[in-house]
């Protein structure tokens, strides 16, 4: 054999090597014809730390109840795990069942990246025994995921905050006029002087009267309480610039001019935006279900109520529907096998029960959420029911498949307003422009 | 005809060796062609094509020419990200150079504790930019931060250094400027490491002082190492990210980097909110393209002017 000939032989190796390494990386997307055989499925989901644990051996049980299904996982860190995914999808070797952040279900649905699951509901599940799957349908009535857990917002205030201040707890009758009137009573400065007080310095707050920030646990409830929101019922047009929501602006921004409500500089003295209820620094929020593990980490003395009505009584409570995805570009066979493991999580009761266990959100089957388990669990007994009472005025944050987009240019345009560098008209007028722009560049083009 | 015979077969003898040697070199660095070829040049015509096209990562690309790039030209958040990328590099170089250059002759005198003090300033190099945020917030915290409380003392009104439209890219340049100094420093220690020591006595004997010496020996002696020193600068200013990011994500919400009112916002910046939160890949192709042109013009613009200023021993 001479030189140039082994030399080819070796290029040739190598090449052949490479493109097997190639090949490799694609062999999830091939199929596994026979549903009797065993099936490997890939699920992919995003760490909260302790909860991995519990994942692990819920997926365990999974196994040993389906023999022919082989589950590998995939986890991540919240904001690597969906970069990842991404490019994942890009590279059509996604997970085969993901779990979504509720907000992001129609990113991936409207582009095509979330399967169908509409008949597989129909076929497997009773709807009305499960929270939030409604959340997820689209504005064609198809279902593209089911529920992993539901966060769904409600008042949650400081009960020795309001002894001291000796107001009354917050009821079912309040409107968001006697929390702002509650508010200034809960409200202190660096010299003890209550914002109710002529005395009181709104630049040096030392306590709030209430907590408030972001979408889902600031503006969001109150515009759309007050008759206003942000997308109109298709979610491909934006109401922005509607009295209604001036209105309800107006009262937010009058609240942080008094210094009773976090505008957003208060909230950069913070480590995180979360903090001031938990560590006592505030009287009220408007918070999720998962801020319960904050709240009783602390050891403050809380509770939580239905959030406060609109002027016209009308009540709005924001949800987000974390949930299952089974992958659009998946094989038939791997397809089944992921939606059995989506069945076997919102269906089996031990499931649902091992998981509310971790207190990190409302369980998705009816039946649960309403035992004791859910409702009396924990060493802080809280008005849990005040969260399942909320669902009957629920509603999703107006999330689309261009969610972020639109969301980063609304709280551009708000937080101006918040911090009195536009009016309350301008701010409305020029987040209606830009975020018009955005879902008609998404949508009709 | 001997002789010619002999000088044609060397002749071939050495082709056939350099033709040999030209296949083992090759064989050599295939290892780095292919990497080569599979890491850059295939993403780079890759980025190339999306730029030319709209892609969401989740469907196929789609050709539209250069609508990218007309939308670039109106679009006005990419007008004031490249205006602050700008800003931010023509505070940022002349600040960062000029400072390690001093702190390096002050660093490269024979004094009692000098290690500890060049440790001191490296440190900040070596820290994560997390790890920096932590110490920054210390000083800026508008409720709790130093700089605040000094203001107060002094009857002043307390800042919001971060979330003051005007305020935001200078307060990001000198925690940059913190952060970057030391790694320079050393650069610029280890050219005047290099400086021959006989040139100072040269002019200490001609009656030169501190300044002269250091006008007329250190700067010319020392000035490839500030060429590249400000090469680096430039190119890493210009690829800022991790520090806005982390820095100006407001209120845990990271698409709110690069406010308040994107009055920080960056093109690397929004090359990545735009690909990677926004799933606009074509459009955040586009920003890179534009982004890889002008780092190119500048850099090749600073090559030509070295002519002009830097001196080679030969």
């Amino acid at each position: 054999m001479n030189r140039s000939c082994k030399l080819g032989l070796f290029l040739l190796f190598s090449m052949v090597l490479t493109l097997g390494l190639v090949g490799c990386s694609n062999e999830s997307s091939s199929d596994g014809k026979d549903s009797d055989e065993k099936v490997e499925i890939t699920l992919g989901y995003y760490s909260s730390g302790s909860a991995d644990e519990k994942m692990e051996e819920l997926i365990d049980q999974f196994e040993e109840k389906h023999p022919n299904i082989k589950v590998k996982t995939q986890n991540a860190p919240y904001s690597q795990f969906f970069q990842k995914l991404d490019t994942q999808i890009a590279g059509n070797n996604a997970p085969d069942v993901w779990l979504s952040d509720g907000v992001l279900v129609s990113k991936y649905a409207e582009r095509g990246a979330a399967k169908d699951v509409s008949e597989w509901i129909e076929r497997d599940l009773n709807k009305d025994e499960y929270y939030g799957l409604d959340f997820n349908k689209d504005a064609n009535g198809k279902y593209f995921a089911v529920p992993q857990g539901i966060q769904i917002g409600a008042l949650f205030y400081n009960k020795d905050m309001f002894d001291e201040a000796g107001v009354d707890y917050p009821d079912d009758d309040w409107s968001w006029e006697d929390l702002q009137e509650a508010a200034a009573k809960l409200t202190i400065d660096a010299e003890g002087n209550r914002a109710t007080d002529s005395k009181f310095n709104e630049d040096a707050v030392n306590q709030y009267g209430m907590t408030f920030f972001n979408i889902t646990e600031g503006w969001m409830p109150v515009l759309k309480s007050f008759g206003g929101g942000v997308l109109d019922e298709e979610l491909k047009n934006s109401v922005i610039d509607s009295p209604e929501n001036e209105e309800a602006v107006k009262w937010m921004v009058e609240g942080m001019e008094k210094g009773i409500l976090t505008d957003p500089s208060d909230l950069q003295s913070f480590q995180s935006p979360m903090s001031p209820f938990p560590s006592g620094t505030a009287a009220m929020r408007i918070g999720i279900y998962a801020r319960v593990l904050a709240a009783n980490e602390t050891g403050i003395n809380y509770d939580v109520s239905v959030l406060p009505k609109g002027p016209d009584g009308k009540r709005f409570a924001p949800v987000i529907a974390n949930s299952w995805i089974v992958n659009n570009n998946s094989s038939d066979a791997k397809a089944e096998a992921a939606w059995e493991w989506v069945k076997f999580w919102v269906t089996e009761d031990d499931v649902q029960k091992e998981w509310a266990e971790l207190g990190e959100a409302v369980p998705v089957k009816k039946s649960v959420a309403n035992s004791d388990l859910f409702l009396n669990s924990g060493e802080n007994k809280i008005n849990k029911q005040a969260f399942l009472d909320s669902f009957e005025f629920a509603g999703t944050l107006d999330t689309n498949a261009v969610w972020s987009e639109w969301l980063q240019k609304f709280n551009d345009n708000i937080n101006r307003a918040f911090l009195n560098e536009t009016s309350v008209e301008e701010a409305l007028k020029q987040a209606d422009k830009e975020v018009t722009k955005v879902l008609e560049d998404f949508y009709k083009k | 005809m001997p002789k010619l015979a002999r000088k044609k077969k060397d002749l071939n003898d050495r082709k056939r060796k350099l033709s040999t040697e030209g296949r083992w070199g090759f064989l050599m660095v295939s290892p780095y062609l292919l990497q080569f070829l599979v890491f850059l040049l295939f993403p780079l015509v890759a980025s190339l094509y999306f730029s030319f096209s709209k892609y969401d990562m989740l469907n196929p690309p789609e050709w539209i020419g250069i609508e990218n790039y007309t939308t670039l030209v109106q679009d006005p958040v990419f007008h004031k990200a490249l205006w602050n990328t700008l800003y931010f590099t023509l505070l940022f170089v002349p600040a960062q150079t000029i400072l390690a250059l001093l702190l390096a002759v002050a660093l490269n005198q024979s004094l009692k504790g000098l290690k500890f003090f060049r440790i001191a300033h490296f440190i900040p190099v070596i820290c994560s930019w997390t790890v920096v945020l932590y110490v920054a917030d210390a000083i800026l915290n508008p409720r709790f931060g130093l700089a605040n409380t000094i203001l107060l003392k002094l009857g002043e009104k307390p800042q919001q250094w971060l979330s003051d439209e005007a305020l935001i890219i200078p307060v990001l340049v000198a925690v940059a400027v913190w952060k970057g100094v030391g790694y320079m420093m050393i650069i610029f220690l280890a050219g005047l490491q290099n400086v021959p020591e006989d040139l100072y006595e040269a002019a200490e004997i001609e009656g030169a002082g501190i300044w002269k010496k250091f006008r007329h020996v250190t700067v010319p002696l020392i000035s490839g190492t500030t060429f590249l020193v400000l090469v680096l600068t430039t190119i890493t200013t210009f690829q800022s990210f991790e520090q806005i990011y982390v820095m100006t994500s407001h209120l845990g919400d990271v698409t709110s980097a690069g406010g308040p009112n994107n009055a920080s916002m960056v093109l690397m910046l929004y090359l990545f909110q735009q690909g990677f939160s926004f799933l606009k890949m074509g459009y955040a192709s586009a920003i890179a393209w534009v982004l890889f042109i002008i780092l190119f013009g500048i850099t090749m613009i600073q090559l030509k002017l070295q002519n002009k200023w830097v001196y080679y021993e030969k």
